[in-house]
C-alpha cells in the first residue's frame, strides 16, 4: 500500500532551498517575490536546490517525490527524512518529553528548549506532578543510557529571542514542534496577573518565534499546538470544521449566497488561555501568508494517558502527570480521584462533550505530521482527536475500570460548574484530515489507557503523591473571579448500564493486558 | 610585442535589422560609426534560439552537443527531474578560463551563475539567484551593493505596470554602467566583456512599442538604446591602439503573432497524456506517452532506454519521428503554417553531450512563439509579451579589419575562433 506521503515532493521538503522563481516566458527573467496563486498554465517555475544533495543542482522541486528520493526512507508513519532534525519547544513538558523520546526512538535528531515554567507554575500553586520526574540533566542522561538517545537540550525561555535565534540557527531544525505554551484555562482565570502571564508567554512567545523562523529556517515546518477549545461549542450545532470551511460551505443571507470555502471558521474561545491560542492562530496564519512559512495548527482534543513504549522503558523516563485543578486534564484527574477516594467531579450537568486523544495516539499524529510537511505558505489545520465523549460518559468509564479491574469504590459527583460554558450543547466535530491525509489510525481506546493509568497511579509511591495533592484536585478557580471550592450538587452511583456507553471513538481492546514495564516500578 | 586586448560588447536579443536601422537613422550614432569602420553581419543563433544556449556557444565556441546546454530547462538523465542548467552544468570551458586567456573582466554574460574563481572579475548575468554567488572575486561585493547593482530587471514589475518596469530597467542599466566604468578604470585586463541584457527584456515586453512610433512607450524603447550607444561611444573612444572590439547579439527578435503550445498539439493527437487526477508535469506523464515538448520547441521521444516509464522502442523511433514531423508540419493558424523547419538531433548537434539532446528541434515561422508548457488549455494564445526570439538574425560587428571568412553564415559558435584570429593576427 502506498504510504500517505509518497507523492509529496521536494516542494514540501524542509531540506529544500527555494532558490528563486523564473519566468521562462520571457527568457528566464528572475522573479523577485514568491506568489501563491500562480495560474494553472503558468510558465513561472520554481528553482530549488537540495541542501542534502547539492549534486542535483537547480531543479523543479515538484519533480521529485518522497517515494523517489533516497533521503526519504520508509517508516511505520510514512516516508521519513533520514536523521530529520526536530526541535521541540517545551521539551520538559508532558507532551514535549514524550515526543522527544518517541521521535528519538525512530531515528530523528531531537533538540529542544524549556525554561521549566510548567514546574514553576505548579510550584507556585503548591502542586506538583504526581509521577515523579527528575530535572532535565538527569532525564537526558537516562535517555542516553537506557534508550541510547542524544537530545540536544538548552534551558531557555521562548521569549529570549536572541538566544533562541542563535540555537535555531545553530541546529537548523527541519521541523519545530511548539509546545512551549501555558496550557491551562483555569490558570489563566485565577486573576489579572495570571491571565496576563499566560497571554504574554503564549502570544508573544509564538509571535517572536515566527520572526525567528522567517529569518533563520523559513523552510522548516512549524507544528504548533492549538486546541479544540479554540472553536468553542457552537450552539447552532454547525459542524466544527478543521480550521477552515470546506469548499462547498455556503453563506446565505438576504436572498444572496457566498462561498465560504477556505475561510477561517469562527472561533469562540472559552477562557483567556483559549483566547491566547486563537490569537496564535491568527499570528501563524498571517505569517504563512506574508512570509510563506509552513505550518500545521494542531487543534488537539483533551489529552490523556501515561503510556508510550519509551516512557515505560524506565521509571526515570516517565513524563509528568498533573492532576491539580489547573493543569490536570479530565481523564487523568478522574483516575487520580478514583484512586484516593474522591468522587469524580463532573461540572454542572456533565453533559459537556469534548474531543479526546490518548497520549500514544497524539504521538502517532505528530510523527505523521512531521514527516508530511506543509507546503510553503500553507497554514494547515488538523483536529487531532480520536473520538468524542461526554464528561459523564468518561467518568463512568473510569469508574468501571477502577471498580472492576482494581477493586476501587468509585463514585461520581456533580459539582457546581466554575466555568462559563454550556453544559448541554450539540457537538459535531470533523476530524478527517489526520486519517484521510496522514494515514492516522487510532490505537488507543480510553478504556485501554485508563487501565494503564490505574496500573501506574496505584503504585504506592505515586498514590502517596496523589494523596499529598488531594487539596488541589477539586476546583476553586471560578471564571467569575471567585475563589472558593465548588460545592457538590449530587452524588451519583456509577450506572453500570451506561458504563462503556457508545461514545464516538476507539473501542477497548486490550486493557486487561498488564503493562510489562510496570514491574520495574 | 604587447598582447592584443579584446573588448566584446553584447546586446542580448538584438536583431541585425534593428541595429542596422538604429545605425542608419542616427538613433545610435556611435554604433553607426563603428559599422562604417568595420564588418557588420547577420549571424545565426543557436538551435533553439535561447539565450542560455546561445551564450554558452558564444563563450565556449562549442555546439550544444559539446557544451551540454540545450535550454533554460533540461531533464536529468534517466529521470523526470526538471533541472535548470547553470554555469556548473556547462561541459566546455569559457574562453576566459583557457590557459592563454590572460586577465578578463566579464560582466553580465548570461549562464555564468554561479561565478567561480578565475583570473579577473566575473559578475554573472541571468539567471542568477543572488548577487553574492554571482560575483567573483567576493571582495567586489561591497562596491556592487553600494552601486545598487542588480543582475536583472524584475519582470514582475512589467506585469503590474510597464511604467514601473521601465523605471526598474533604467535603474538596472545605470548600475551596470557604473560597475563597468569602475572596472574599466580600476582593473587591468586582456579581455573586457560587457553584455546589456535589458535589451532582451525590453523587447519581450515592448516590441510593439518599437514597431509603432505612436506607442506611448516608443520613446522609452529608443531611449534605452541611446543610453547604450553613449556607452559604446565611451568605450570606443578609450580604446588603445591595437585593441580589438567586437559587438554581437545572441539571437534576434520579432513580433509575436501567437503563442503555440506544442504539448497541447501532442495531447490532442494522442502522443502525450498525464496520469488522471494529477497536476500535469513531466513526473506525471503516462507510460503511453510517446513524446513531449520542453521550451521552446524541443521534442523528446519517450524512449524505453531513456526514461523510466518510457515505452517507445528504438525500432519504432523512425516511424514516430515521421508521425511527429507530419503533425508539426500540419500545424496552421488561419491558414498559415506555424513550423518553418524541423531539425533532427543528428542534423544540428554533435559532441559527447548529444545523448541529452532533444530528438527534434522545431523552428517556427516568423511570429509564432513556441512554448513547452505542460498545462496549456489551448493550442494558440496571446499574452502580455509582444516580442519573441528569432533564430537567423542575430548580429556581429567586428570593428576594424575582419578576418577573412568564406562562410556564408556565421553562427554563435564561431565567435571564439574569430576572437582567436583577431588576437593572433
Amino acid at each position: 500500500m502506498k504510504l500517505h506521503n509518497a507523492d509529496k515532493t521536494c516542494w514540501n521538503c524542509p531540506a529544500i532551498d527555494l532558490a528563486g522563481k523564473v519566468d521562462f516566458r520571457a527568457c528566464g527573467q528572475s522573479v523577485e517575490s514568491f506568489q501563491k496563486n500562480l495560474p494553472e498554465d503558468s510558465d513561472v517555475l520554481i528553482m530549488a536546490e537540495c541542501k542534502r544533495r547539492p549534486e542535483l543542482g537547480l531543479f523543479d522541486p515538484m519533480s521529485i517525490t518522497f517515494e523517489e528520493c533516497p533521503e526519504w526512507i520508509e517508516s511505520p508513519y510514512g516516508y521519513m527524512l533520514k536523521d530529520m532534525r526536530v526541535m521541540i519547544l517545551g521539551i520538559d513538558g508532558y507532551l514535549g518529553w514524550t515526543l522527544a523520546l518517541w521521535l528519538g526512538s525512530l531515528g530523528f535528531q531531537v533538540s529542544g528548549i524549556d525554561n521549566y515554567a510548567r514546574r514553576m507554575w505548579l510550584m507556585e500553586q503548591g502542586a506538583d506532578t504526581v509521577v515523579p520526574i527528575a530535572m532535565m540533566p538527569e532525564r537526558l542522561e537516562v535517555a542516553k543510557q537506557v534508550l541510547g538517545q542524544e537530545i540536544n537540550f538548552r534551558r531557555m525561555d521562548i521569549s529570549a529571542r536572541s538566544q533562541l535565534r542563535e540555537f535555531i540557527a545553530d541546529v537548523q531544525p527541519e521541523a519545530i514542534v511548539h509546545y512551549a505554551e501555558c496550557p491551562s484555562a483555569p490558570f489563566s482565570m485565577i486573576d489579572a496577573e495570571h491571565a496576563i502571564e499566560v497571554q504574554r508567554n503564549n502570544v508573544l512567545g509564538t509571535l517572536g518565534l515566527l520572526f525567528i523562523i522567517r529569518d533563520t529556517v523559513p523552510e522548516s515546518a512549524l507544528l504548533k499546538l492549538g486546541t479544540m477549545g479554540e472553536y468553542g461549542t457552537p450552539l447552532t450545532g454547525r459542524p466544527i470544521f478543521e480550521g477552515m470551511f470546506p469548499a462547498d460551505a455556503v453563506l446565505r443571507w438576504d436572498n444572496r449566497e457566498w462561498s465560504l470555502g477556505g475561510e477561517l471558521t469562527p472561533r469562540d474561545p472559552v477562557s483567556f488561555y483559549h483566547v491566547s491560542k486563537v490569537q496564535d492562530t491568527f499570528n501563524v496564519y498571517e505569517s504563512c501568508k506574508y512570509w510563506w512559512l509552513r505550518s500545521y495548527d494542531i487543534m488537539q482534543g483533551v489529552i490523556y494517558g501515561v503510556h508510550t513504549p519509551q516512557l515505560a522503558a524506565d521509571p526515570r523516563l516517565r513524563t509528568r502527570l498533573d492532576i491539580d485543578e489547573w493543569f490536570g486534564t479530565v481523564i487523568n484527574r478522574f483516575v487520580a480521584q478514583a484512586i484516593v477516594g474522591i468522587p469524580l467531579t463532573i461540572y454542572g450537568a456533565g453533559e459537556q462533550v469534548r474531543g479526546f486523544i490518548g497520549l500514544r495516539d497524539a504521538m502517532q499524529c505528530m510523527t505523521r505530521l512531521i514527516v508530511s510537511p506543509p507546503e510553503p505558505g500553507q497554514y494547515g489545520v488538523v483536529n487531532q482527536m480520536s473520538g468524542y465523549y461526554s464528561i459523564r460518559e468518561l467518568a463512568e468509564k473510569v469508574a468501571r475500570v477502577g471498580r472492576r479491574e482494581f477493586g476501587l469504590d468509585v463514585k461520581i459527583q456533580r459539582v457546581e460548574n466554575p466555568r462559563v460554558e454550556a453544559d448541554r450543547h450539540p457537538f459535531e466535530p470533523i476530524f478527517e484530515n489526520l486519517p484521510k491525509q496522514f494515514g492516522f489510525e487510532p490505537q488507543v481506546s480510553p478504556e485501554d489507557e485508563i487501565y494503564r493509568m490505574f496500573e501506574l497511579l496505584t503504585q504506592p509511591h505515586i498514590r502517596k503523591r496523589i494523596q499529598q495533592m488531594m487539596y488541589h484536585i477539586v476546583p476553586r478557580t471560578w471564571w467569575t473571579g471567585e475563589h472558593r471550592r465548588v460545592k457538590t450538587i449530587e452524588l451519583i452511583e456509577p450506572d453500570q448500564e451506561v458504563i462503556g456507553g457508545d461514545g464516538h471513538g476507539a473501542k477497548p481492546s486490550k486493557y486487561t493486558q498488564p503493562s510489562p514495564a510496570l514491574t520495574k516500578e | 610585442m604587447p598582447r592584443t586586448r579584446m573588448v566584446i560588447i553584447g546586446l542580448d536579443g538584438m536583431p541585425f535589422g534593428l541595429m542596422h536601422k538604429f545605425a542608419q537613422d542616427g538613433t545610435m550614432p556611435n554604433f553607426g560609426e563603428l559599422v562604417r569602420h568595420g564588418t557588420f553581419r547577420q549571424m545565426a543563433s543557436s538551435l533553439p534560439e535561447i539565450s542560455s544556449v546561445a551564450w554558452s556557444s558564444i563563450i565556449t565556441g562549442k555546439n550544444p552537443g559539446e557544451h551540454g546546454v540545450f535550454g533554460f530547462t533540461d531533464i536529468a538523465p534517466g529521470t523526470y527531474r526538471l533541472t535548470f542548467p547553470n554555469f556548473r552544468s556547462l561541459q566546455a570551458i569559457p574562453f576566459w578560463e583557457r590557459e592563454d586567456a590572460g586577465r578578463s573582466i566579464i560582466i553580465n554574460v548570461p549562464m555564468t551563475f554561479p561565478a567561480r574563481e578565475m583570473n579577473g572579475v566575473l559578475i554573472a548575468g541571468f539567471v542568477a539567484l543572488d548577487l553574492e554567488r554571482a560575483t567573483w572575486p567576493p571582495s567586489l561585493l561591497p562596491l556592487l551593493h553600494k552601486l545598487d547593482y542588480r543582475v536583472d530587471v524584475d519582470s514582475q514589475k512589467a506585469h503590474q505596470s510597464l511604467g514601473l518596469f521601465l523605471q526598474d530597467l533604467a535603474e538596472t542599466l545605470q548600475a551596470r554602467i557604473a560597475a563597468y566604468r569602475h572596472l574599466w578604470h580600476h582593473e587591468e585586463w586582456d579581455t573586457f566583456m560587457l553584455v546589456f541584457t535589458g535589451t532582451d527584456r525590453l523587447a519581450h515586453f515592448l516590441w510593439d512599442a518599437y514597431e509603432d512610433s505612436q506607442h506611448r512607450f516608443h520613446q522609452d524603447f529608443v531611449s534605452h538604446f541611446q543610453q547604450i550607444d553613449q556607452i559604446i561611444g565611451e568605450i570606443a573612444s578609450s580604446l588603445q591602439p591595437g585593441d580589438r572590439l567586437l559587438m554581437l547579439s545572441d539571437h534576434g527578435f520579432e513580433k509575436v503573432k501567437q503563442n503555440v503550445f506544442i504539448n497541447f498539439a501532442l495531447q490532442e493527437h494522442g502522443f502525450l497524456s498525464f496520469e488522471k487526477n494529477s497536476r500535469p508535469s513531466l513526473r506525471t506523464i503516462t507510460e503511453d506517452t510517446q513524446a513531449f515538448a520542453l521550451d521552446p520547441g524541443r521534442i523528446y521521444l519517450h524512449l524505453q532506454n531513456r526514461f523510466p516509464r518510457g515505452g517507445v522502442k528504438n525500432n519504432d523511433k523512425e516511424s514516430l519521428l515521421r508521425d511527429l514531423e507530419s503533425l508539426f508540419r500540419s500545424l496552421e493558424f488561419k491558414g498559415e503554417r506555424v513550423i518553418k523547419r524541423i531539425y533532427r538531433c543528428e542534423e544540428i548537434y554533435y559532441g559527447d553531450q548529444t545523448y541529452r539532446a532533444p530528438d527534434l528541434v522545431l523552428l517556427s515561422q516568423a511570429g509564432y512563439n513556441l512554448r513547452g508548457n505542460m498545462r496549456p488549455s489551448t493550442l494558440f494564445s496571446q499574452d502580455i509579451f509582444t516580442g519573441k526570439h528569432s533564430q537567423e538574425d542575430a548580429f556581429l560587428l567586428i570593428w576594424g579589419d575582419a578576418p577573412p571568412t568564406t562562410q556564408k553564415t556565421i553562427t554563435v559558435s564561431d565567435i571564439v575562433p574569430i576572437m582567436d584570429q583577431l588576437r593572433g593576427g
